[in-house]
């Protein structure tokens, strides 16, 4: 047994290799929350009159609402006049145009191609967002011949102010809850992305987001729009650095699938877990939601959650529109003091012959002092549905360890092995670069967790 | 922190069963039409080896209104719990669903299973089900399964092509739907009470 725990505590102990810090100079807007706070934030990314409206009319339905208290989770309270809302790498004046070269350098040692080159196996268009706001977004000359928007929220505002007053906050209303009414006040930069109807989008879109500032929060917003017919998949990717403090994540997604339209969003989390004593790491308390608005529209979503101290998450979606269809596929690992409270929510609306949802939840436990909590909910009002849940929690089976060792794997190894088959059936449906990323990062947050 | 948020929920509510080491609790609950019912049920597993089996059955065809709310929580290691309950909702009736399986930190070796499966007849019913499984131990074995469906197109037509006239088809499905939850002595009533549903 001790041999066990000595490999788990190894497994598990993996060095969290993004949590550097990049020295570039910032600019801040002061601590705190409030109107000339919300009205500086807009001023700086000289914002329209329509959108200074929306944020103070979500900071005021914000003011009104509290915490919510619901979630299982030990939530530290959170003092929303101890964070900076805004900080962006300065501009350097000689050369507008240009990525300082430490913010290039930062995400190259990330992983992250800011240069047009082909990665991998394929090509991925990135949008790269440094705090509060879009360093550089790839490709877009390439996917502008296809009449592609893939540019940052800000610059969306500012270039297709149409398609984002259509679509904004239509998904997640401005008071749809706590923290998307922060968002919704406060939110600084994000990627938007439209597909004109019957495009099929000739590479991946890709969004980074990389918390560096110290004591202050991320607050992006996407939009994701595919018109009639289209298709896109889209992934999501962020890292911050190693602090004592915990800082504050809270964004919003919202994605438009019109009629016949299908969008692939994956998501690789991996914000900083905190220490191996539950010190530091980000909150991460996002909402993700999507409709099939048009008939025959398809949204699936993918994650690999590993990182963040706290992780509070439900990309859901609502099946508006006939014969749509929606999937999830999520994988969380949780280490140390970390906490993940994730699944997903499905709102069927639409009609469809045979109406059907299940949902599977499977929990390992490895470690004696984890525990895994499972709270389905299922309503039905509708005598032709069929909705079934199962869920298990179990840990690793001796046999399957004993097997292993039998055929001369080692039992680090051989963890390694269950988790990541036993994670096989979500990996297999990131597209190829996250998914070579997923399985490494499944295989570093379990470094030493073996037994 | 360390174990989470466990909170022991024996603490300011005394548990309706209390059962101790080696010992065996077996409880069905039959609700049947006409019937509105709340069950809220709390059961303790305080010893080694106790072992509970929790069986529900309900048949609603009008404005019934039965609510289950089910605790079973595992404070010793090395127990067992059972939970299967199968209902069928017709008419304007209101099912609820609400149970808990909770393990205690330590409390190793426990198997917990639970399983809630519903037959929406009509339009006006409506169920809605919340199986919830609460585990601070790693050592253990615990599923939950939930299912709110209709009766089987295919068995039907099956049946039918067999000569089985329709009313009767449909019996059978939920006389064998309900067989596993149905007590030995009370077969006839539940099977009137079905005939009568359909």
């Amino acid at each position: 047994m001790a041999e066990n725990d000595r490999i788990i505590q190894e497994f598990t102990s993996g060095e969290y290799k993004e949590g550097f810090v990049t020295d570039v100079e910032q600019e801040f807007v002061p601590k705190g929350l409030n109107e000339d706070i919300i009205r500086t934030i807009s001023r700086l990314k000289e914002e329209p009159d329509w959108l200074l409206e929306f944020r103070l009319d979500a900071f005021r339905k914000w003011q009104a609402m509290e915490m919510p208290r619901w979630p299982h989770l030990d939530l530290p309270e959170i003092d929303f006049q101890d964070i900076i809302y805004y900080a962006a790498p300065k501009k350097d004046k000689d050369r507008p145009k240009e990525i300082d070269p430490k913010l290039a350098e930062t995400f190259e040692k990330l992983g992250i191609p800011l240069k047009e080159r082909d990665v991998l196996a394929g090509v991925v268009a990135v949008d790269a967002v440094f705090d509060s706001v879009s360093v550089t977004t790839t490709f877009r000359k390439t996917l502008a011949e296809k009449g592609i928007i893939f540019c940052s929220f800000s610059e969306a505002v500012r270039e297709h102010p149409d398609l984002v007053r259509k679509y904004l906050a239509t998904v997640v209303p401005a008071g749809d809850n706590y923290f998307a009414a922060l968002n919704s006040a406060v939110f600084s930069d994000g990627s938007f992305c439209y597909i004109p109807k019957g495009v099929r989008c000739p590479m991946d879109l890709s969004s980074y987001f990389r918390i560096n500032a110290k004591g202050t929060g991320q607050f992006e917003r996407t939009l994701i729009v595919a018109d009639e017919g289209s298709f896109v998949s889209y992934m999501e990717g962020c890292t911050a650095p190693m602090r004592d403090e915990q800082q504050l994540h809270a964004a919003v997604v919202e994605i438009i699938v019109e009629k016949d339209a299908d969008v692939k969003y994956s998501t690789v989390q991996n914000w900083y877990p905190g220490d191996a004593d539950g010190k530091g790491g980000i909150l991460n308390l996002v909402t993700k939601r999507g409709i099939c608005k048009g008939d025959g529209a398809h949204l699936s979503w993918t994650q690999v959650e590993t990182g963040s101290a706290i992780t509070w998450k439900y990309p859901s979606t609502i099946l508006k529109g006939d014969n749509t269809a929606s999937e999830f596929y999520s994988v969380a690992v949780t280490n140390n003091y970390q906490q993940a409270d994730t699944g997903t929510k499905m709102i069927h609306i639409g009609r469809k012959k045979n109406a059907r949802n299940y949902s599977q939840c499977d929990s390992l436990l490895i470690g004696s002092q984890c525990g895994a909590h499972t709270f389905p909910v299922i309503r039905s009002d509708n005598p032709t549905a069929i909705v079934e849940h199962e869920a298990t929690t179990s840990k690793i089976s001796e046999d399957q360890l004993f097997y292993c060792n039998q055929r001369g794997i080692g039992p680090e190894e051989a963890v390694g092995l269950i988790v990541n088959g036993y994670a096989r059936e979500v990996l297999s449906r990131l597209p190829m670069e996250f998914a070579v990323e997923a399985q490494k990062l499944l295989q570093v947050s379990l470094e030493g967790s073996v037994g | 922190m360390g174990y989470g948020n466990y909170i022991d929920p024996f603490v300011g509510r005394r548990p309706d069963y209390t059962v101790g080491a080696g010992e065996k609790l077996e409880l069905t609950f039959v609700v049947l039409p006409g019937e509105s019912r709340d069950i809220d049920v709390a059961i303790d597993l305080v010893g080694e080896g106790a072992e509970v089996s929790l069986k529900g059955l309900y048949l609603c065809g009008g404005e019934e209104r039965v609510n289950f709310h089910i605790l079973m929580h595992h404070r010793a290691g090395g127990c067992v719990s059972h939970q299967l309950f199968n209902g069928i909702a017709g008419g304007t009736s209101r099912v609820t669903f609400d149970g808990r399986i909770i393990v205690a930190p330590d409390a190793q070796q426990t198997e917990a299973y639970q399983e809630n499966h519903n037959i929406v007849l009509s339009e006006g019913a409506r169920v809605e089900t919340t199986p919830q499984l609460e585990i601070y131990a790693d050592d253990v074995k615990c599923s939950h399964g939930a299912t709110t469906g209709r009766l089987d197109e295919d068995a039907l037509f099956y049946m039918r092509t067999r000569g089985v006239p329709e009313t009767e088809a449909k019996v059978l499905q939920m006389i064998s739907f309900l067989a596993a939850v149905t007590p030995e002595d009370r077969k006839e009533e539940i099977e009137n009470a079905v005939n009568q549903l359909v």
